[in-house]
């Protein structure tokens, strides 16, 4: 997408401009954990410092933000009548450092929430959302090119490249454009967009793990079948545990639960992230499993963000961020597998 | 898509996931069902069509979805039958006069475009609970009498005290527009009626497969039998409807639970063709009965 203006900002600017803003409104952007350094989350930046311009990913995606691991929908009581009351969020916050292929993400659950019927809760909280890109450098698990998010800026307001001491920054909407007023900046010149474009560059020479066929034909693979013998195959190292669905930036399936409050009066109904692969996500009262083995289970997985999806929406529902391969615990890697498929695909005529 | 003809449901734009109150105004026990009747606390009709569910939430326990069992030709109230099978649904027929829940919906796509039904013989295959769904449009086809042709409802339970609706469906017995053949798989002492699966009378009975519709409810199981004997019958697969089970929590689509292949249970049915169906692996996945699923896990080993 075509920045609407580009400006560079040094990083001693750059610090003062995350200050300015933390005056005013809450920043969430990558750290590194407290409890386990050399690895990062998003949570709420204290000061400039606590940015970590330099992460390679998160264990869990900034999806977190905008629709929480367990997010209060309403509260209730149990008077005669029961009284409700919506929850609802609406302070404003800035989204730091999200990398194009989170952006990717974000994009693609804004397509999935809002189409018909749209549910209000995730597009609240998308407004409260300004959000800042970050470029990257990718490590062994990502193979954004595959899927074409290694350039994403969609839905970013501002989009940032780093240069020799700072960044060069894309704005994207009025909203990036108002932001950066807060800023000390200057015009960009040759040299630096020159740098900027060297850095993606490399960044997509750097990527090792590729799809070895163009997505529709992945798709077209897994609508033809026949590939129960690889399911199977991979099925016998997964354990059902659900890491994947838990770290993808796309995965956006659900469950709910009522909890009560300790005095007994009323309670909160949640919306929790859930999991396709684990063994009761499809099992009705009375037992029946619609999906009872794990290789279903698993092609599943697969089924619904190379295949169906991606029909629906035109777009993969995998961003190439490779979080589900880090995440495995059998080291399942999604970029082996689905090559996996492809070649036995070709096998087969 | 699968029936591109049916309409989505458009009125319900934005989703809070936070339901609508409605108050119990009777409860009536059945030995294997309770059957609840609901009024919306502004007491609008809900405006249903017959097949269409609604979550309904007991606050502290959860959401269930159950199907409307009451037809929207009578307006003033509408009601659930719920049998007791997990934490909700026991929650549910615990409940009383006087009690409040909370009720999202009219979700999902009825039975058959009515429209398309008018003037046709109309079929309907019930196997334990999925009464509840066809009761709705028993009552519905029974209040709009000229504009259909004969109905038939075959109805088998597994025993003679889990039938439901056991007054009605005396009286459908005695009802000359339709003809109902009830049957159990395990007889009582006291049982005079038939013995055996839905699939018998089917059997039997003597169908106008060009002017026939037919719509099927109940256990997975069932699907399939009733399908092949239709089929056999000579109806085609675009005359048969299912109303299928799935697991829901969101009811609208969003949730990913309901899946079955490309479609979402809660939105694009509950009620399918079975047309739309036989193309779709995990709905055959579904129909194998689970003892034959069993058998086949035995051969591997
Ligand atoms: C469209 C539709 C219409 C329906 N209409 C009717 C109807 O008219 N009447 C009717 O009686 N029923 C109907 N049902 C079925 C009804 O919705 C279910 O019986 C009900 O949702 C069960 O919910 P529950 O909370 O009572 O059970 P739960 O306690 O949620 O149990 C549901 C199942 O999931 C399993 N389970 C739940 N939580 C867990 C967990 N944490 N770990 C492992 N397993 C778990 C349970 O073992 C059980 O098998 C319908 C269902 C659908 C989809
Ligand atoms: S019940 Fe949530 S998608 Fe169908």
């Amino acid at each position: 997408m075509t920045p609407r203006g580009i400006q560079i900002i040094s990083g001693p600017d750059f610090n003062m401009f995350l200050e300015a803003i933390m005056a005013v409104q809450t920043v969430i952007g990558p750290r590194e954990r407290g409890d386990q350094p050399g690895y990062y989350l998003f949570s709420r930046l204290q000061r400039a410092e606590d940015f970590a311009p330099g992460y390679k990913t998160t264990t869990l995606p900034p999806k977190k933000i905008l629709a929480s691991p367990k997010e209060k929908l309403f509260s209730f009581t149990f008077d005669k009548p029961p009284r409700l009351r919506l929850h609802v969020d609406a302070s404003p916050f800035v989204l730091l450092g999200v990398h194009p292929c989170d952006l990717a993400g974000i994009d693609a659950l804004d397509h999935a929430y809002a189409h018909p019927p749209a549910e209000m809760r995730w597009s609240a909280n998308r407004k409260r959302a300004t959000i800042i890109g970050l470029d990257c450098q990718p490590d062994a698990y990502c193979f954004c090119s595959s899927v074409g998010t290694d350039a994403a800026r969609i839905p970013c307001d501002l989009f940032l490249t780093p240069i020799d001491h700072g960044y060069l920054a894309e704005i994207h909407s009025d909203r990036g454009r108002q932001l950066l007023q807060k800023a000390n900046t200057s015009n960009a010149g040759e040299e630096e967009l020159a740098a900027a474009k060297r850095w993606r560059q490399q960044k997509v020479e750097r990527i090792r793990a590729k799809f070895d066929a163009p997505l529709e034909r992945i798709a077209d693979i897994l609508e033809t079948g026949g590939l129960t013998p690889t399911w199977k195959e991979t099925a016998k190292r997964c354990y059902s545990c659900g890491s994947c669905n838990t770290a993808c930036p796309t995965c956006f399936c659900f469950d709910m639960i009522d909890e009560l409050d300790p005095d007994l009066r009323g309670g909160t109904r949640y919306r929790t992230w859930d999991s396709c692969q684990l063994l009761d996500f499809a099992m009705v009262a009375g037992g029946h499993n619609f999906r009872g083995e794990r290789w279903q289970r698993v092609r599943h997985r697969w089924q619904r963000k190379f295949l169906y999806l991606f029909r629906q929406f035109g777009r993969p529902y995998c961003t190439g961020c490779g979080r589900c391969s880090r995440a495995c615990t059998v080291d399942i890697n999604i970029v082996d597998v689905t090559n996996q498929l492809i070649a036995a695909a070709k096998m087969e005529g | 898509m699968a029936a591109p003809d049916r309409q989505q449901a458009a009125d319900i734009s934005i989703i809070s996931y936070m339901p609508e109150r409605a108050k119990v105004i009777s409860t009536h026990r059945e030995s294997s069902a309770t059957t609840i009747e609901l009024v919306l606390e502004d007491g609008r009709p809900l405006h249903h069509s017959p097949g269409q569910f609604v979550q309904v939430s007991v606050f502290g326990y959860g959401e269930a979805p159950l199907s409307l069992c009451s037809s929207p030709t009578r307006s003033e109230s509408f009601s659930i039958c719920v049998q007791p099978k997990g934490n909700v649904s026991r929650a549910i027929t615990a409940l009383s006069s006087g009690d409040w829940v909370g009720i999202r919906g009219p979700y999902g796509q009825g039975f058959f475009p009515i429209d398309q039904m008018r003037r046709k013989n109309v079929l309907l295959v019930a196997g334990g609970i999925g009464i509840a769904p066809l009761r709705s449009l028993i009552h519905f086809i029974c209040d709009k009498q000229k504009d259909y042709g004969r109905l038939q409802v075959v109805y088998g339970a597994k025993t003679p005290s889990t039938l439901l609706f056991q007054k009605e469906t005396a009286q459908w017995v005695e009802n000359p527009h339709l003809d109902f053949y009830l049957t159990v798989d395990q007889p009582d002492k006291t049982w005079q009626g038939r013995t055996g699966v839905v699939t018998e009378p089917l059997r039997e009975m003597d169908l106008a497969p060009d002017n026939t519709i037919a719509a099927i409810c109940g256990p997975p199981v069932m699907f399939r039998f009733v399908a092949m004997e239709l089929l056999q019958k000579g109806l085609s697969g675009e005359n048969i409807y299912f109303s299928l089970e799935r697991r829901f929590k969101c009811g609208i689509g969003k949730c990913g639970h309901c899946q079955l292949n490309d479609l979402y249970v809660c939105r694009d049915g509950p009620v399918f063709r079975y047309s739309d169906l036989q193309t779709r692996k995990e709905a055959g996945e579904a129909w194998v009965p689970e003892k034959a699923q069993d058998a086949a896990k035995e051969e591997k080993r």
